[in-house]
């Protein structure tokens, strides 16, 4: 499903990207790439969106290839693939069910497919009762499970996540890897970058690569 | 349709969030279109009378006294045919001297005991050929013909009508473009600013997989908004001014300023056109 072929990327103004990387990641897989800040964990989610495109190699999502994929299809992409960071990246000024029905308005989905979607998804959250709330009226674990609404309500094929637990409390951040962990239970494949190594204890069968220094050393 | 009101929606709410920044595009397009409009129907009304000042310009075509009848019709035939030429009015040297006598108040014959009037043409030019350069070459075309004795016409006149009308619609032209110029720049740099404060909801959709185009029309909707809003207000304050000139100045003025309806809508519309441009080149330097 996401295939990885000698893969390099450099960044111009530092030092980390990532270097000759081969990885393939098929559905349903829940992968933990874990290592050091700056080593590549990041580069390598940005390339699966293709927010970056690699200097040498090629990436493959579905039927997407970096190589070959135009401007104007990197949204299509997109549409497929659900991204969460540690910043949650929520819009301040809108409700909770405005922040997760943006992905559908994106898509062109129709008024009431984006009601019935949005309120099944944040039931699915836990979080049918915070639909009119403001984010800075929810804890960050809530923030977070709005953010994960919004990349799921697209019904993606594989769902990033940057560092999902760095503002989150130790009890909110096992919450969160429940909840991660029962939307892998539905087929939905997961991608978690992450320094927490007891997260990874937590979920029974998880893939584990180990980046350092911009390369790849094991995965599992 | 229903992405067309989302969007209507977030260009609308872009323009209540982006408070200073919109108000400065909106008062400076309010600016700019009231100096637009009124140096518009200004320069509209100055080429009216210029161009009613030149119809009072005839060229006067004298024949030779020896053309007999038949070359004379021939000639007006030919002056007929000219696509350069609206009227042609012959006089003939009886009329010639009757013309005399209401002019003078004597008789030619009494003074002279002959009538030495050559038979003449009067023409009137169509309206784009009413300047120098047309009457100048309609005038050498003409006195090649045989029977043509002499054309005359009011070239100092035409000369200075044309040069200052030159002028002056050149100064109006750069006055124009200079401050359309300047309202979309600025329109464009408030709009980068509401987009700037805006970057998070920009990359959010980024991610969440919309379309640049997506992404483009709320802000593209906001600059169209903010035009329509700025013009609108000029469109009112020209109306008062002119209103103001034609019922409390026309003592101290002798001059009525005619705007009609149109004259408000393509204002409305020409703000919203520069709304546009403005935040279409600024969401464009942004996205790329």
């Amino acid at each position: 499903m996401i295939s990885f072929i000698n893969v390099n990327y450099t960044f111009k103004t530092k030092d980390a990207g990532i270097k000759n990387v081969n990885l393939n990641i098929n559905e349903g897989d829940f992968v933990f790439l874990t290592g050091p800040s700056g080593s590549g964990k990041t580069t390598l989610l940005r390339l699966i969106y293709m927010d970056l495109l690699p200097e040498k190699g090629n990436v493959l999502v579905q039927n997407y290839s970096s190589n070959k994929i135009k401007n104007r299809q990197i949204p299509y992409l997109r549409r497929k693939v659900g991204m969460i960071f540690q910043d949650f990246r929520l819009l301040p000024d809108r409700s909770v069910f405005q922040n997760v029905a943006i992905s559908l308005y994106a898509a062109h989905y129709k008024l009431n497919q984006i009601k019935k979607k949005v309120y099944s998804i944040l039931n699915q959250v836990e979080l049918g009762h915070r639909v009119h709330f403001k984010p800075h009226q929810l804890s960050g674990g809530e923030k977070q499970r709005v953010a994960i609404a919004r990349a799921l309500v697209k019904e993606p094929i594989v769902l990033l996540a940057d560092e999902p637990t760095g503002n989150l409390d130790p009890r909110a951040s096992i919450e969160l890897i429940n909840l991660l962990y029962k939307i892998n239970q539905q087929g939905t494949a997961i991608i978690v970058a992450t320094h927490n190594y007891s997260l990874i204890k937590r979920i029974p069968n998880a893939r584990l690569v180990q980046v350092e220094n911009s390369e790849i050393v094991s995965v599992t | 349709m229903r992405i067309f009101f989302f969007l209507l929606k977030e260009g609308f709410r872009g323009l209540v969030r982006s408070k200073y920044a919109g108000a400065f595009s909106i008062i400076i397009i309010w600016i700019s279109l009231i100096l637009v409009g009124i140096g518009y129907v200004g320069a509209r009304d100055m080429i009216f009378a210029v161009d009613n000042i030149r119809s009072q310009f005839d060229v006067d075509i004298f024949i030779h006294k020896s053309a007999n009848q038949e070359e004379i019709n021939k000639f007006a035939n030919k002056l007929k045919n000219m696509v350069e030429i609206e009227e042609v009015n012959y006089i003939s040297p009886d009329s010639a001297a009757k013309r005399f006598h209401k002019e003078f108040g004597e008789d030619i014959f009494d003074l002279l005991e002959m009538n030495p009037l050559p038979p003449s043409f009067t023409i009137q030019l169509r309206n784009i050929y009413r300047n120098l350069i047309s009457i100048e070459s309609i005038s050498r075309i003409l006195s090649k013909d045989n029977i043509v004795d002499e054309i005359k016409y009011r070239k100092k006149i035409l000369y200075l009508l044309d040069k200052y009308q030159r002028i002056a619609l050149s100064v109006i032209l750069l006055v124009f473009a200079s401050l359309t110029l300047i309202s979309v720049i600025l329109v464009s740099n408030s709009i980068k600013m509401t987009i700037f404060a805006r970057r998070d909801i920009i990359s959010t959709l980024k991610l969440v997989g919309a379309t640049d185009n997506f992404v483009k029309a709320p802000f593209i909707i906001e600059g169209a908004l903010q035009g329509m809003i700025g013009a609108s207000l000029s469109a009112g304050i020209i109306y008062s001014l002119f209103y103001l000139l034609n019922t409390q100045f026309t003592s101290v003025f002798d001059y009525r300023a005619v705007v009609s309806i149109h004259f408000y809508i393509f204002l409305i519309i020409g703000g919203s056109i520069l709304g546009i441009s403005g935040s279409t080149r600024a969401i464009k330097k942004f996205l790329s």
